[in-house]
């Protein structure tokens, strides 16, 4: 579960403002959490993974407020032709896209789940779910549009 | 989803998120595990030490009390004087080297009064 999802839930915790070293750590924490409380299994982990990501990155940086200006240039995801405006591009839309937005998108996209499981594990209704990766998807289509166009 | 959101998320899937380091869970649970037990018996062993510190101590002073105890005896017994002392008390002062005298006599010579002195036993041969 950590290899598959892991560099995506980093991902998640930087688009909450996080740096690099940080996002790991809150991943690593989160994992090692879950793994040391066996009592404690939850019955969706991925859910409970992308929540307790936002809960621990959000209140990371409460008190670092002011480095999350110098992380905005930082890249959190790597892009095959290697176009490090593309990809600021991406990260900057998904800062300005609303919190369920956001989930929603990186559970779709880079976890891989389909609506319907997201729908269970966000415990939404699977309409709003689907509004929100419609939403969140034309915001950044609007965004990545001269990329998106070029490539199409 | 229309095929125009599916091709989004093929062109967002292109984004991989960067690699984090190696997740290692099995070193960490035994570690802490290990570090609590050193800790407890450190704790264990600096109470067992202060505490056989303050037995030790508290019977060291009996026993200093007991030794003392003596000590404080002898120094209540007369001052054995010199012979240079006594004749420079002689000379000095005669009175006093005869009170000194007649003192250190009755402790140390036999006793002349009562029913069982040596001068009754004479007298009764």
């Amino acid at each position: 579960m950590y290899e598959k999802h892991g560099a995506a839930l980093a991902a998640y915790a930087r688009s909450c403002g996080l740096d690099h070293a940080s996002a790991e750590d809150v991943v690593h924490q989160l994992f090692l959490k879950m793994l040391g409380e066996k009592a404690f299994v939850p019955q969706l982990p991925l859910a409970y993974l992308y929540r307790a990501t936002r809960n621990a990155s959000l209140n990371l940086r409460t008190g670092r407020k002011r480095e999350t200006d110098l992380q905005a240039a930082e890249p959190w995801f790597a892009h095959p032709n290697g176009n490090q405006d593309e990809v600021l591009n991406l990260q900057q839309a998904l800062r300005e896209l609303p919190e369920e937005q956001r989930e929603t998108v990186f559970l779709k996209v880079w976890s891989g789940m389909t609506l319907l499981e997201i729908s269970e594990v966000t415990e939404t209704p699977l309409n709003t779910v689907a509004s929100r990766y419609r939403y969140a998807l034309e915001k950044l289509r609007d965004r990545l549009g001269k990329y998106f166009q070029k490539r199409g | 989803m229309g095929p125009y959101d599916e091709e989004m998320k093929r062109y967002l899937q292109e984004f991989r998120p960067q690699e984090i380091r190696e997740l290692k869970i099995a070193a960490q649970p035994r570690n802490i595990l290990w570090r609590r037990m050193a800790a407890a018996a450190a704790v264990a062993v600096c109470a067992g030490g202060l505490f056989w510190f303050a037995r030790r101590e508290s019977t060291r002073s009996k026993e200093a009390a007991n030794i003392q105890a003596p000590k404080v005896a002898v120094t209540h017994q007369p001052e054995h004087r010199t012979i240079l002392a006594l004749t420079t008390l002689a000379l000095a002062d005669n009175e006093r080297f005869e009170a000194f005298l007649a003192e250190e006599s009755q402790k140390s010579l036999p006793r002349f009064q009562g029913e069982r002195s040596a001068l009754k036993v004479l007298a009764k041969d």
